[in-house]
């Protein structure tokens, strides 16, 4: 039997290796199977610059317009809050910041824990009024399978075993902490088998999105 | 060509390529394309919402160019196209679906949706399961040379009339012009006074011009039906007449796909670029009137609005000239909400008029239009494109709202200063 | 008084009448064309056309009966042209024409009556092969000079 120390040997190292490197080549092969299928080339007369384009659409298509925000404002607007406290938590904790550095060798500035204590809460609620929305609302409860819901839990777990373990609720605080290590994990592991890939691959679709529309003079 | 499954599944492979994987990759089911579809907005059915119309592409995506798809398929996890799912699927693929390109627009992930309806037309028509109009049109097209059945005597009569009644001259087969004009066949057939309207233009601004008696039609049904053959072999006689008779540029008449088979996907579909330009009838009246050899007369009085033809603005990049045109004729020239490039689809286009099956949901969904008008409050309307100018009419009738609908030509040309005669009318 | 020969003396002379003379002259060139149609609601509505004092409403009525002959007369996009319906189409456009208001149509409504006349006589050619019918342009004029007598 493992003691709790050991399981979190394991998981921080073994564990972590196994469930990046599944990340790692399983992100790999997804896009390359995109860039494999390649793109013929546009034999009709440029009006304007693809490239420029696809570079303005990657950029401009995280604003919406304006009709497409007021028809569709919750979710518009809990898309960006979830999505910006998801990576807040994510990117500028201190302790998770010592992580990347131990492991990529560069470091940043982190935000006071207070702030990404309440960033965490306003994206747990946020995820699960995003949940709700899908439940109820007519196009997404139309739209969604399994594996929206599937992808729904793994982006919300490490989120609140996160906060879990911050306020070391409940069990011990090691146990805590090998929770969310998991949660993470399987994030990692799921994440290229889903639309999780959509944090990549959209470069690509705005970028494809753009070229065509720039070619043809539209800014799209 | 007999259709079957077995040809629909390959044409749908076949119409997979990088853009197609990503976006498949990178839709989350947000539903926001929803949002930018007049199909669903003026309807309310989940069904509309334009990713779901691409669900048979997808899944062949999926269990042909995934590997852990392919894996699902070898292991019978996966769950095959079927060819009555493909049946289930014509009246959202062809009749809810002009392939505007608003939800193209709109998508956060940077889908092109209607790039992908496009292609998942191709997997349609080649397993039968495109609508009975469309089937009729195309047939026509490719051994009459027109979808109407519009003949080279029925144009020539028609170019005869106006000769003699107007006083115009109509160069037919004119080698050496510089432009060669192309015509739809809803033009020849309901609005002719373009062919009037253009040589007027062209006789007062000295534009060297023709029509080309074996290519004279510029509807292109194998775009709208989805099948590339026809719609490359129907791009070839324009090619080839253009070659033949030497000219600089094609003219693109007043109609939103031929402009976007010709333009755009034109010289791709016959593997090879042009060797000459081609223009949309509005880009050149345009230029003519930055050359300044546009001379007009007098303004429309009441208060005019446009409607921007999808495929000729928003996924075919005309947008500023239009206005500039109709700034030297129109005295109260007003944009309607979201005019531009975010324009909303007059409901008609993509083949969706020539498919009597859709023509209560058309008409349903024209509702979207009917808002922008009501908001603006015009007097007029003016568009380019004789197939949104007839739907546009009969979505108005329906809602019993007496605006006049007119071409944008045809409107600078009542303008134009003729011979012998000058001031105010 | 007047004589018309060509075009731009027809445009001229239809230009200078007042909208209710305008809409005279339409209705008389519609007239001369009506054989052409066989969608019933046209001849009524000429005649309104033709009429001297007719309220507003009524007018209006006419303009909405003639339009919606229109949508229903006119050629299905991608559907087999018929040219004898088209001629009636043509007809029906001119009787639009005739009832729109003065304002609202480039070239005037009495403008737009004759070419869309002189359409409906093309179709009818089409579909005869007879190019010796006669050129309604100069029917429109004889119609215009008598009109400008009277």
């Amino acid at each position: 039997m493992m003691t709790e120390t050991q399981l979190l040997v394991w998981l921080r190292g073994p564990a972590l290796q196994v469930a990046i490197a599944i990340f790692v080549v399983g992100v790999a092969v997804r896009l390359l199977e995109v860039l494999v299928l390649g793109r013929k080339a546009d034999l009709a007369e440029a009006r304007g610059s693809a490239v420029a384009g696809g570079m303005r659409t990657i950029l401009m298509r995280s604003f919406p317009d304006r009709a497409t925000l007021q028809r569709a404002a919750f979710t518009e607007i809990t898309g960006y809050i979830f999505h910006i406290g998801f990576f807040v938590t994510l990117l500028f904790y201190a302790p998770h910041i010592l992580l990347f550095n131990s492991a990529l060798g560069i470091s940043w500035p982190a935000l006071p824990t207070p702030v990404i204590d309440a960033t965490a809460v306003v994206t747990i609620i946020t995820l699960v009024a995003v949940l709700i929305h899908r439940l109820t609302n007519r196009v997404m409860r139309f739209l969604s399978r399994f594996q929206d819901y599937l992808v729904w839990l793994l982006t919300i777990l490490p989120v609140v075993t996160g906060y879990i373990a911050f306020h070391r609720i409940g069990v011990t605080p090691p146990i805590l902490i090998a929770i969310h290590i998991i949660s993470v994990e399987l994030f990692l592991i799921v994440f290229p088998f889903t639309k999780l890939m959509h944090a990549f691959t959209l470069f690509m679709s705005r970028y494809y999105n753009g070229a065509i529309a720039g070619y043809r003079g539209v800014k799209s | 060509m007999s259709a079957s499954l077995e040809r629909g599944i390959h044409a749908f492979k076949e119409a997979i390529d990088g853009p197609v994987a990503s976006f498949f990759s990178s839709c989350v089911h947000c539903g926001l394309c929803a949002h930018a579809c007049l199909f669903y907005t003026e309807t309310g059915d989940p069904k509309y919402t334009p990713i779901h119309k691409l669900e048979p592409l997808r899944r062949v995506w999926k269990q042909e160019y995934t590997f852990w798809g392919r894996y699902a398929r070898a292991f019978g996890l996966s769950k095959p196209v079927t060819d009555e799912e493909l049946g289930e699927w014509e009246t959202l693929v062809y009749d809810s679906c002009t392939m505007c390109g608003r939800c193209s627009m709109v998508c956060p992930v940077g889908n092109d949706i209607a790039y992908m309806i496009r292609r998942t037309r191709e997997g349609m028509a080649a397993a039968g399961h495109a609508p009975e109009g469309l089937i009729g049109a195309s047939r026509r097209a490719v051994t009459i040379g027109s979808p109407m059945g519009v003949k080279l005597p029925a144009l020539e009569a028609q170019i005869r009339h106006l000769e003699q009644e107007a006083g115009l001259t109509i160069p037919v087969d004119l080698e050496g012009a510089d432009y060669m004009c192309l015509l739809s066949s809803m033009e020849i057939m309901n609005f002719p006074e373009y062919i009037g309207a253009i040589a007027r233009i062209f006789k007062q601004a000295n534009v060297s011009w023709t029509i080309s008696s074996e290519a004279f039609e510029a509807t292109n049904s194998g775009i709208q039906i989805g099948v590339s053959e026809i719609a490359a072999e129907l791009v070839q006689r324009v090619v080839d007449a253009a070659e033949k008779l030497q000219v600089k540029a094609v003219i693109s008449p007043e109609c939103g796909h031929a402009y976007m088979a010709i333009r755009w996907e034109g010289p791709n579909l016959i593997g090879k670029p042009f060797s000459f330009q081609v223009m949309h009838i509005m880009e050149v009246l345009d230029q003519l009137r930055e050359e300044g050899r546009l001379k007009t007369t007098g303004k429309e009085k009441q208060r005019l609005t446009y409607h921007d033809p999808c495929q000729i603005a928003r996924r075919g990049g005309v947008l500023e000239q239009p206005r500039n045109l109709l700034n030297i004729v129109a005295e109260d020239f007003v944009e309607m909400p979201e005019a531009g490039k975010m324009n909303w689809c007059c409901g008609a286009g993509g083949g969706v008029s020539a498919n009597e099956r859709a023509d209560e949901l058309r008409l349903r969904v024209f509702n979207r239009k009917k808002s922008q008008l009501d908001a603006v409050r015009a007097e007029g309307l003016v568009t380019a494109c004789s197939n949104c100018r007839i739907y546009l009419e009969e979505g108005l009738e329906e809602y019993h709202m007496d605006i006049p609908v007119t071409g944008l030509t045809e409107t600078i040309a009542e303008h134009l200063v003729e011979e012998g005669e000058g001031g105010e009318r | 008084m007047t004589q018309i020969s060509n075009e731009a003396e027809f445009r001229h002379a239809l230009a200078g009448l007042d909208a209710d003379r305008q809409r005279a002259v339409a209705a008389l060139f519609v007239k001369h064309v009506l054989p052409l149609c066989d969608d019933e609601r046209i001849a009524p509505v000429t005649d309104v056309a033709a009429r001297e004092d007719v309220p507003e409403d009524k007018l209006a009525e006419a303009l909405r009966t003639a339009r919606t002959t229109t949508t229903d007369c006119h050629a299905r996009c991608g559907a087999a042209g018929d040219w004898s319906a088209q001629a009636g189409y043509f007809v029906a456009r001119a009787a639009v024409a005739a009832l729109t208001p003065a304002g609202q149509m480039p070239g005037g409504p009495a403008w737009q009556a004759a070419m869309a006349s002189r359409m409906a006589k093309t179709c009818e050619a089409i579909v005869t092969g007879d190019d010796s019918l006669g050129r309604e342009s100069e029917e429109q004029y004889r119609i215009l000079v008598d009109f400008l007598n009277s």
